[in-house]
């Protein structure tokens, strides 16, 4: 469980972080998160795992797909999660390892 | 019973309505998916939930049961191919081709009774897993392998996922590391050696496990299945884990959190 | 809109025996089952998980009933929906073969009762069960509708699959 701090930093980019449990894994939905400049759409549903699965320590995922400035690798497509499909690209090596907006930030670094 | 079902009367007396009502969801209608949409036809099952996004070609024209050559040469698709087939044994039959992947459709995956899981992939075995136990359906899953090497060999297995029951994790059909290394591949893997003949066993197994599910016809009551097929040696045999599984509550599946849709925004007013 | 209800049969089992458990005055058991729900094609799926049975202080010595439960037990139920966002069916069992049926008083009081759930989990379905040895019926109140739905199906799913009440 995150503590309610933690949740609410999350709302500074996103319109109300809310977390879930599924299948012993911890996710927060993040409703229409703000995406770097650059990035179609700007804002978009995005769901943070904050723990280990299919081979990546933490993952965002996304309710589609993004454009962005980089080229990325979108290796995970229609992965069904709370009954919705989501779309991550390949980002290694972030560790769950400090505030979830932390580990947030460090994914969305991919985009920038 | 009508005399279409005659030949299987000792199935029971209710066997051929039990069937009828019953809703089969089968991802997946290339070689292993083919053969059993093909054989719950002829069984009487009145209904099917077809999910499969890709087409019929001359590559799949080696084990795609139903398919023809004039289908391969014009790209029909597979959930049309094995709908044709269905409606041309049982033509009153309930079909809904869905021509995109399961997950694309919750809500028709979860209006089956029973689901056949005919894909590639552990991750997408977990995932139509994950699905089904939310929604409470028992899923039984195929598949095979032909293995490089001299000479090659071909293996497979059924495996059923029962509510309740232990889950595939539970008897080592898929591994975190399994998962692991398939999610961190790049890309598409190439396409995988397949033949018709191990799908057929395979089918078949799976079609017996599903009608001792709905009518159970011999004393044989299992719990849950795990299967394997050895294709060199031409032999079926219950896998021992499944045995030191069932021992145990399975620790994947089972919070309350864990069924159901939990961003379902249910009707608030009422339309009376 | 179809209702498709679907338990375990572990679930069931563990439901059937303790409803059969007798009382010092009430002639019958009744309890909650709390649930979960998704939209299918076609209408719900409702999936039992937790069974919530009555503590024996809960029952109200009521003669005009086979069985009367306090607000107590009301308010516990309240709180699993609360607490799980939960659906929540009451049920109860009557001891013949065949198809049962909800008698008057069952009726009025689950009008009643039922849907004082949507004060905590408006929105989500809730309802009524009643088993027999090899048969159940179901009603469900949803979207704030004054009538309740009968239950199409309701399955038991473990080997062999069982279905209890089909109206499909």
């Amino acid at each position: 469980m995150l503590k309610e701090e933690d949740l609410r930093e999350l709302d500074q980019l996103c319109a109300g972080a809310k977390e879930y449990t599924e299948f012993e894994r911890n996710y927060v939905l993040l409703p229409q998160l703000r995406l770097p400049a650059g990035c179609t759409p700007a804002a978009v549903d995005a769901l943070l795992c904050l723990s280990a699965r299919d081979g990546y320590p933490t993952r965002l995922y996304f309710a589609q797909q993004v454009a962005s400035r980089n080229g990325l690798n979108w290796n995970a497509q229609n992965v069904p999660v709370l009954q919705r499909n989501w779309f991550a690209y390949s980002w290694s090596g972030v560790l769950n390892d400090g505030r979830p907006i932390e580990v947030l930030a460090n994914h969305l670094k991919a985009l920038r | 019973m009508t005399d279409r079902f005659s030949r299987q009367s000792f199935l029971g007396e209710e066997s051929e309505a039990l069937f009828r009502a019953t809703r089969a969801g089968i991802a997946g209608l290339g070689g292993g998916g083919s053969h059993i949409a093909q054989q719950l036809a002829h069984v009487g099952v009145g209904g099917f939930v077809l999910f499969d996004p890709d087409f019929s070609d001359f590559p799949n024209l080696n084990r795609t049961v139903g398919a023809t050559f004039a289908d391969a040469a014009s790209k029909l698709p597979k959930v049309l191919v094995a709908e044709r087939m269905i409606r041309g044994i049982n033509p009153y039959s309930v079909v809904w081709p869905i021509q995109a992947e399961w997950q694309t459709d919750f809500p028709a995956l979860r209006a089956c009774d029973v689901v056949f899981g005919c894909i590639d992939g552990f991750g997408g075995r977990a995932q139509l897993e994950e699905s089904c136990r939310r929604a409470m359906i028992p899923l039984i899953d195929i598949g095979m392998d032909v293995h490089e090497g001299e000479p090659y060999s071909i293996s497979g297995q059924v495996v059923v996922s029962m509510p309740g029951r232990p889950c595939f994790k539970c008897v080592g059909f898929i591994r975190e590391k399994d998962l692991d290394d398939e999610g961190r591949r790049y890309g598409e893997a190439g396409g995988n050696p397949q033949v018709i003949w191990p799908n057929g066993v395979l089918a078949s197994t799976a079609v017996a496990l599903f009608v001792q599910l709905i009518v159970p016809w011999c004393r044989i009551h299992p719990g849950s299945a795990f299967i394997g097929y050895d294709g060199d040696a031409f032999t079926l045999e219950h896998d021992g884990r499944l045995a030191v599984a069932e021992k145990q509550e399975c620790g994947h599946f089972g919070a309350i959190g864990d069924l159901g849709d939990p961003l379902w925004e249910p009707e608030t007013r009422t339309r009376e | 809109m179809n209702i498709h209800f679907k338990l375990t049969a572990a679930l069931l089992d563990e439901i059937s025996t303790d409803l059969r458990r007798p009382h010092p005055f009430a002639a019958e058991r009744a309890a909650f089952i709390g649930c979960k729900a998704s939209a299918c094609r076609g209408g719900i799926l409702v999936l039992a998980h937790t069974y919530i049975p009555l503590r024996d202080d809960c029952y109200a010595d009521d003669p005009r009933f086979g069985c009367a439960f306090n607000a107590d037990a009301m308010r516990a139920a309240m709180q699993f929906a609360l607490t799980n966002d939960a659906s929540m069916f009451h049920v109860h069992l009557h001891e013949h073969s065949g198809p049962p049926w909800f008698s008057r008083p069952d009726l009025r009081e689950s009008r009643r009762f039922i849907p004082d759930f949507w004060n905590v989990k408006p929105g989500l379905p809730h309802g009524t069960l009643v088993l027999s040895a090899d048969a159940a019926a179901g009603l469900c109140w949803y979207a704030r509708r004054e009538k309740p739905i009968r239950i199409a199906q309701i399955t038991v799913v473990g080997f062999p699959m069982q279905y209890l009440g089909r109206s499909r």
